[in-house]
């Protein structure tokens, strides 16, 4: 295969559901927004990177805080600086344009390539903030009024958004995305997953500590059921602590990786007894 | 067909508009479906739906639609004359299509089912890429990691994961928003006491720092200041919940809505009390609802006042003697009223309440005396998502 891909595949980092990388190449194909939900600990931040490496191109994160505004994705005026150069007669200072800041949504419309951008957990920003991407994202062009510059995408960036559910997005918004909600991974797909990541982990380890992760996730009364990064976690420390596997189930050693909270570890011991 | 599907969208309650329909149909143009009706029905969802609440929604439409023209064979052979288009089917397709012939694309689920019973009946050993016992990677119709596309899967996963069957595992049944709600969805529900309370309409009173700065550098470096509306939130939240012996089954989803509650840190005040069954002259300090670890209810009157927001959680399955009798209360102290009695003061006091049921009767339910008369004094929803939505909408809008 050569560098320039164009449709998606999993990657040697990243092991991904058949109907992930159909999401992700209709996306694409459609040149749409790809909206992304699921448990935490799925990968859904993962999954851009696995996209930019997969295709090779960049990768530009804009991660939402939620103090974040839209309009710093597109660019700021930085009228601080500029009345500091002003007042000590700084070179320049008649030129607005200096004092552009693109944000990470215009250096992705700005780039001479097209890139992958990633808009991380916008649900963790005020209600309003998807909505005030509307126009951008749909036509990829913003006009700076200061400049009376016109910022217009060179290439249409793969945008991929990803979401917690922490907040209802607005229904404008979802109109206008492709959606996918990632599952969480069955024992045969968590297996590659693991094994992309620790290619060479004994059979027995890997299978006696997966057996005990889904039984921890029926578990009916777990307040926070482990995800995939940390059964992840859970198997690094095993085969670092060298644990011999045949007391694995009886003892559960360094649980606290996969089950975090007291009550949670409370219950697990109560149903081993 | 497509019409069809559309309107039968709608009419299962999802919200399918023309944009996203539009947009399907250019991914169809566009040859994005693969020509596999497995394909299309992945690439309809994540186009048309939103939200994996309404992913059960699209699969029972999806079923509807789609399924009627398996059953009728006619039109059966037009869909995979349709979608049967082989310059668009990828490599791996092709290579699966050599093995099959015209007969076994146009499968007899009976035949199938007739073949496999008898097949399990006489097989007596492991078959692995034969044309005919039950094994792996064959071509009869069953076994797994076969070539079939519409056979029956014993064990292991599919290759090509038949869309009817991803239906009728009805996997995204657990996403339903009027399922009951567990950990993180209260909170999300809560927050709707957010949404409706930042535009309020209070004096602009706060500086607005970066405002002024903008203002001013802008302006040369000549103040000019700008103020803004505090972005507070003015709700007073006031939690009641029952902790009665018919509750123990809900304990812990009482304990997420709590929880909840308290990481919603976004509230003016919140108070939360226990009651048992029913609300009387005392209210708990605690789930445990011990003797003396209490407030008066008048107390609570006098110091919480009326613009409080009151969610009381119960079952409301209380016997007529402790919502009637003024000796109702088998572990305290009536004060005096019946339990209806408090109840009503309760109404009088507070203006907005809404009651919560884990366990509410679906529609009217004479039978259910208690709740009945509780129905008929406050709105009541049931402890889902969808109520708690709806609740939340009438505390904030009385609508």
């Amino acid at each position: 295969m050569s560098d320039k891909k164009t449709t998606f595949t999993s990657t040697s980092q990243y092991v991904a559901s058949k109907e992930l990388l159909a999401s992700v190449n209709v996306a694409v194909a459609l040149q749409k927004p790809l909206l992304i939900k699921g448990e935490p600990g799925t990968g859904k931040t993962m999954l851009a990177q696995a996209v930019a490496e997969s295709l090779g191109k960049k990768l530009v994160i804009w991660n939402i805080k939620s103090t974040t505004k839209a309009q710093e994705g597109l660019y700021v005026y930085d009228t601080i600086q500029r009345l500091y150069d002003g007042q000590f007669g700084e070179e320049g200072v008649d030129d607005i344009a200096r004092y552009i800041k693109l944000g990470k949504l215009g250096e992705a419309f700005d780039s001479d390539e097209q890139v992958v951008l990633l808009i991380d957990e916008i649900d963790k920003a005020d209600l309003e903030f998807p909505n005030d991407l509307l126009w951008e994202l749909d036509q990829m062009e913003f006009y700076i009024h200061e400049t009376k510059r016109t910022v217009k995408a060179k290439h249409r960036p793969i945008v991929i958004i990803t979401s917690n559910a922490e907040k209802e997005l607005p229904d404008a918004f979802l109109r206008r995305c492709i959606f996918h909600y990632i599952d969480f991974p069955n024992a045969e797909l968590m297996e590659e997953i693991v094994r992309t990541h620790y290619p060479d982990v004994e059979d027995k380890l890997l299978k006696d500590a997966m057996d005990v992760f889904y039984w921890i996730r029926s578990i009916k009364d777990i307040r926070k059921k482990p995800s995939t990064s940390e059964l992840i976690d859970w198997i690094n420390a095993l085969q670092i602590g060298g644990i011999p596997t045949d007391r694995l189930r009886e003892e559960l050693p360094f649980v606290g990786v996969v089950v975090k909270k007291d009550e949670d570890l409370e219950t697990v011991k109560h149903r081993i007894d | 067909m497509f019409g069809k599907f559309f309107y039968t969208l709608k009419a299962k309650g999802l919200h399918v508009t023309l944009t996203e329909w539009l947009t399907l149909q250019e991914a169809l143009s566009q040859g994005l479906c693969n020509s596999s009706l497995t394909d299309f029905y992945y690439v309809a969802r994540m186009i048309l739906v939103k939200s994996e609440t309404e992913f059960d929604k699209f699969d029972m439409a999806f079923d509807e639609v789609f399924k009627g023209i398996q059953s009728e064979n006619e039109i059966s052979k037009n869909m995979l004359r349709w979608l049967d288009k082989s310059d668009m089917i990828d490599e791996q397709h092709e290579e699966m299509r050599h093995v099959m012939n015209e007969e076994q694309v146009q499968i007899d689920k009976e035949d199938v089912e007739q073949k496999f019973k008898d097949r399990l009946r006489d097989q007596d050993s492991e078959h692995n890429g034969g044309s005919f016992w039950i094994g792996t990677m064959g071509k009869t119709s069953f076994g797994n990691t076969g070539g079939n596309m519409g056979g029956i899967r014993v064990g292991g996963s599919t290759g090509y994961q038949s869309a009817f069957q991803v239906i009728g595992a009805r996997k995204y049944r657990d996403f339903r928003d009027d399922r009951i709600l567990d950990n993180r969805q209260f909170q999300v529900a809560l927050r709707k006491l957010r949404q409706f309370s930042t535009k309020l309409d209070i004096p602009k009173t706060e500086l607005d720092i970066d405002g002024t700065i903008d203002k001013t550098c802008n302006n040369g470096g000549c103040l000019q200041i700008v103020m803004e509306r505090p972005r507070k939130n003015a709700v007073k939240l006031l939690l009641l919940m029952d902790s009665g012996g018919t509750m123990i089954p809900y304990s812990s989803l009482l304990n997420e809505l709590f929880q909840s509650v308290h990481k919603s840190n976004h509230y003016k005040d919140v108070k939360t009390y226990y009651f048992h069954n029913c609300i009387y002259s005392k209210l708990y300090k605690t789930p445990e609802c011990e003797n003396g670890d209490w407030i008066d209810t008048e107390w609570m009157f006098r110091n919480l006042d009326s613009d409080y927001k009151v969610i009381i959680v119960g079952d409301a399955a209380m016997a007529p003697e402790e919502l009637y009798s003024t000796t109702g209360n088998y572990r305290g102290p009536n004060g005096g009223l019946s339990g209806m009695e408090w109840l009503l003061l309760m109404k009088r006091h507070y203006k907005r309440i809404v009651w919560l049921n884990p366990k509410m009767a679906p529609g009217h339910a004479p039978w259910r005396e208690a709740e009945t008369a509780i129905k008929g004094m406050f709105p009541m929803y049931k402890l889902t998502v969808n109520g708690l939505n709806q609740a939340m909408v009438k505390l904030m809008t009385n609508k």
